[in-house]
């Protein structure tokens, strides 16, 4: 009997002090977006979140998924506010009525990496010339293929130079992954691969400044990469916090915080270029 | 390939100099998985022992059904709870999604089968006589189910710690429904999977470990508890 | 005249298409040690079951003081309580399976004094044995745990099924002493299976006979079993492995059961002189015992593995010196076996 106890003393014990801890901090206003891993991964949010807080008083929670994913959370009313890169389905989403006041409030660009070797020689072309011929030599590409904003951004930049049905090329291999891993697949296989320039920046650091995959096409006007802030939209979800949405929103396009994104930088180089109307 | 290598250096570097966002994964992840293990311990056995003890139609398809059900896969249930807690879900009210509560529903769906399958066999395993035995000496039916429970107790201990192996690796549950939301809902798995993702390996490795002491460091404490309910 | 503590009527319980027992009408006396013999898989395990409400018949009623058991098994149980042949012990140490059945019977404190008593009643050292692990006893030891189980209880109906069966001597006579002390003490009766029959017909009030799941005879009947080879001249005869054979009157066929009443058998220590076509069997005299009530003694002799018993006055015992272990010849005539 006093040994059941015990062990009955035990496991209150344990679930006292993991239960009954309050999480962090006092019951505050709580934002809750949903934005792409490139935002995440490079450390961006953990720059901006403090400062929205100190402005504020908004705790600002995110999670970072695929814009795909990102959108779908928005449709069902699960966030507040999309940070998210994708144009024309962010457009879309508008129309449809999921979304209300969506503010351009930066841009970072796009680059296609592949090996110093360069099989292809695609080394500083035009991104369309390029995609030509990289389809035109079957050089190995490595495609996200998860529905991701820079996925989306991959297969628009195909349509754009007139190319099409690749979907089951041997060539052109799909991981279904995150970027860094793609990134990784791209260099095990040799290939080529299309990439936001934060990860590139993390992938190069994390090579020790002697990577496999070097950038070889960068600068193009296609290549780059509109980040949209869009509150959910409050006649279709009316339990989301539209006010804190648009104060997240009004915050991000205000003058002193597009200095601040301007000044973030990931290993002394600027990733994010501000530009909200 | 000295990731491993920097993974382990890393890992004790975390835990000695008490890193905060580890510390905070580490609250979170077992926060969550006592949830879910006193759940599905709770449900479980009781279950267990019906299945295992009782005789009833079908009972061999149900037998069937949970074994099936202990294939389930992470990103299924999370999935599926998703579903449900979802804003536009049946339970969107009560705001559930990114919390740990939704990732505890999750993690008791997964490890419901583990618990109740292997308590239904340590039950079917006791001695025929050990039911005659507990009914001579008076038992009632509630003091008959614990007594039975207790007898299996060291298969019932095997069940528990086969499904808090699965609840405490899980990530696809705690990704999907919990959002890997920094200082709330990001355990150490879904930490694991956000280093891989922005390629900091060494450090995905070295929050492995830890999740590996983690480990450790229940089976060692469930080991010297068994040891003190043997002797 | 007292109410008889179980009253059974008309019990029929099957497994499957076996018929396990069959029992018009029987009864047991408050108080009362009965014993139940026949051979394995007669009933004997079923029929003690049933008097200790772990089954239900599949017809038939059992009155448990005079009160259907339909009403109140479990409070019926909380009476009687039965200790099986092979005894089960809850991993637990010997302190907490004696106190199993008083804690779920609500008793929370002051349980160790009784649990020390029935420990020593079964001749277990309480300081020695109470603290120590279901794992650390050998088999008597633990049949010993399990009466005791049983004796803290102070039970009104103690059911023993084959108790000394499996155990060694010094055990088995432990586990005799504690049942007749706990009819002693506290009036508890006493169901008792066996194949001691000396034990059962020193201790018991009445001994039935089971066989095929019924009640074949009470008393200190010697039961002889088939197959008969039925003679030319009428009367049948079964085949020994010495080449003789018992000689019994006209079996009705050749699986029939013959009783004989143990005062029609003689055992004398050599051949007597027998008239007509009298058995005179070589055996081995294997059991001396009082009788509980005619004063009389039990001699049990084996003849090629089957006992037959029968009762001599201590006089003619000791004139005849039939002893234990001795040689001696075992006589009984043909019409005196009667027919089930």
């Amino acid at each position: 009997m006093t040994r059941t106890k015990q062990v009955l003393a035990v496991a209150l014990m344990f679930v006292a002090v993991t239960g009954f801890i309050a999480p962090a901090g006092a019951e505050n206003q709580v934002l809750k977006m949903a934005t792409t891993t490139s935002t995440d991964n490079t450390g961006l949010l953990d720059y901006l979140a403090p400062r929205f807080k100190q402005d504020t008083g908004v705790e600002l929670q995110w999670v970072s998924v695929g814009t795909g994913k990102a959108l779908e959370l928005g449709r069902n009313c699960d966030v507040d506010v999309l940070l998210v890169h994708a144009p024309a389905a962010e457009k879309k989403f508008v129309e449809e009525g999921h979304g209300v006041d969506r503010r351009q409030v930066m841009y970072n660009d796009f680059v296609v990496i592949g090996p110093r070797t360069d099989p292809a020689q695609v080394r500083g072309l035009a991104v369309a010339d390029a995609m030509k011929k990289m389809a035109r030599d079957k050089a190995i590409f490595v495609s996200r293929g998860d529905d991701s904003g820079t996925n989306k951004k991959e297969i628009g930049l195909w349509k754009k130079a007139g190319i099409e049905g690749i979907d089951k090329e041997a060539w052109y291999v799909q991981t279904g992954q995150g970027m860094m891993a793609t990134i990784n697949v791209a260099a095990e296989r040799n290939g080529y691969t299309l990439t936001d320039r934060g990860t590139y920046i993390t992938y190069e650091n994390n090579q020790k400044g002697n990577p496999p995959l070097v950038i070889l096409v960068e600068g193009d006007p296609g290549l780059f990469n509109q980040y949209s802030v869009i509150p959910i939209n409050p006649a279709k979800c009316p339990d989301t916090k539209f006010d804190l949405a648009k104060k997240y929103s009004d915050w991000m396009a205000s003058e002193p915080i597009q200095q601040f994104i301007g000044d973030f930088k990931l290993l002394d180089k600027q990733l994010f270029i501000p530009n909200a109307k | 390939m000295n990731y491993i290598l920097e993974g382990l250096v890393k890992a004790f570097q975390l835990l000695l100099r008490g890193d905060p966002e580890t510390y905070s994964a580490i609250r979170v992840t077992v926060q969550v998985s006592t949830y879910s293990m006193l759940a599905s311990l709770c449900l479980g056995l009781p279950l267990g022992f019906l299945l295992g003890y009782g005789t009833f139609p079908l009972k061999k398809m149900v037998r069937t059904l949970v074994d099936t059900l202990l294939s389930l896969p992470t990103v299924l249930i999370g999935l599926i709870v998703y579903a449900f807690v979802s804003y536009r879900g049946p339970l969107g009210e009560y705001g559930l999604l990114f919390t740990l509560p939704a990732i505890a529903i999750g993690q008791t769906i997964l490890a419901l089968p583990v618990v109740v399958a292997l308590a239904a066999t340590a039950v079917e395993s006791l001695d025929q006589r050990l039911h005659t035995t507990l009914l001579t000496l008076g038992a009632n039916p509630r003091q008959f189910l614990l007594s039975n429970l207790w007898e299996a107790r060291f298969g019932l201990l095997a069940a528990g710690v086969a499904a808090y192996g699965r609840v405490l690796t899980e990530v696809g549950i705690s990704m999907m429904v919990g959002g890997n939301i920094k200082w709330h809902t990001r355990t150490i798995t879904t930490a694991v999977a956000l280093e891989t993702g922005k390629g900091q390996f060494g450090m995905g490795i070295a929050l492995g470990l830890v999740l590996m002491a983690i480990a450790l460091t229940v089976n060692l404490s469930l080991f010297f508890l068994r040891k003190r309910t043997r002797h | 005249m007292t109410e008889s503590i179980y009253a059974l009527k008309g019990i029929r319980h099957c497994y499957g298409d076996l018929v396990a027992l069959s029992i018009d009408d029987f009864a047991v006396a408050p108080g009362s040690i009965i014993g139940l013999v026949g051979p394995n898989g007669s009933g004997k395990s079923t029929l003690l079951r049933m008097l200790s409400f772990l089954e239900k018949p599949s017809q038939g009623e059992i009155l448990f003081s005079g009160s259907s058991e339909e009403s109140s098994t479990r409070s019926a149980r909380l009476h009687v309580t039965l200790l099986d042949q092979e005894p089960y012990l809850l991993k637990r140490s010997v302190m907490e399976n004696v106190a199993y059945g008083l804690k779920v019977r609500g008793m929370r404190q002051g349980y160790a004094i009784r649990v020390k008593e029935a420990l020593s009643w079964v001749g277990l050292a309480p300081e020695e044995f109470a603290r120590r692990q279901w794992y650390e006893l050998s088999g008597g030891e633990a049949q010993r745990v399990a009466l005791a189980c049983r004796l803290v209880l102070h039970p009104r109906v103690l059911l023993l099924d084959e108790p000394t069966s499996s155990v060694d001597a010094t055990s088995a006579a432990l586990i005799k002493e504690a049942s007749l002390r706990a009819r002693q003490e506290w009036g508890t009766t006493l169901v008792i299976a066996s194949h001691d029959w000396p034990w059962l017909h020193e201790v018991c009030d009445e001994v039935f006979h089971l066989f095929r799941g019924s009640i074949i005879g009470s008393g200190m009947g010697n039961v002889l079993f088939g197959p008969w080879t039925i003679r030319a001249d009428g009367l049948a005869e079964k085949h020994l492995a010495d080449g003789t054979a018992i000689l019994v009157s006209a079996a009705p066929n050749e699986k029939s059961m013959a009783v004989i009443d143990p005062r029609s058998v003689s055992v004398h220590k050599a051949p007597a002189a027998t008239e007509g076509r009298a058995n005179t069997l070589a055996g081995t005299i294997s059991a001396l015992a009082l009788q509980k009530h005619s004063g009389r003694v039990l001699v049990t002799a084996t003849v090629d593995s089957i006992h037959f018993h029968a009762e001599l006055s201590s006089t003619e015992v000791r004139a005849r010196g039939v002893f234990p272990g001795e040689q001696a010849w075992v006589c009984f005539r043909p019409e005196d076996v009667r027919w089930i």
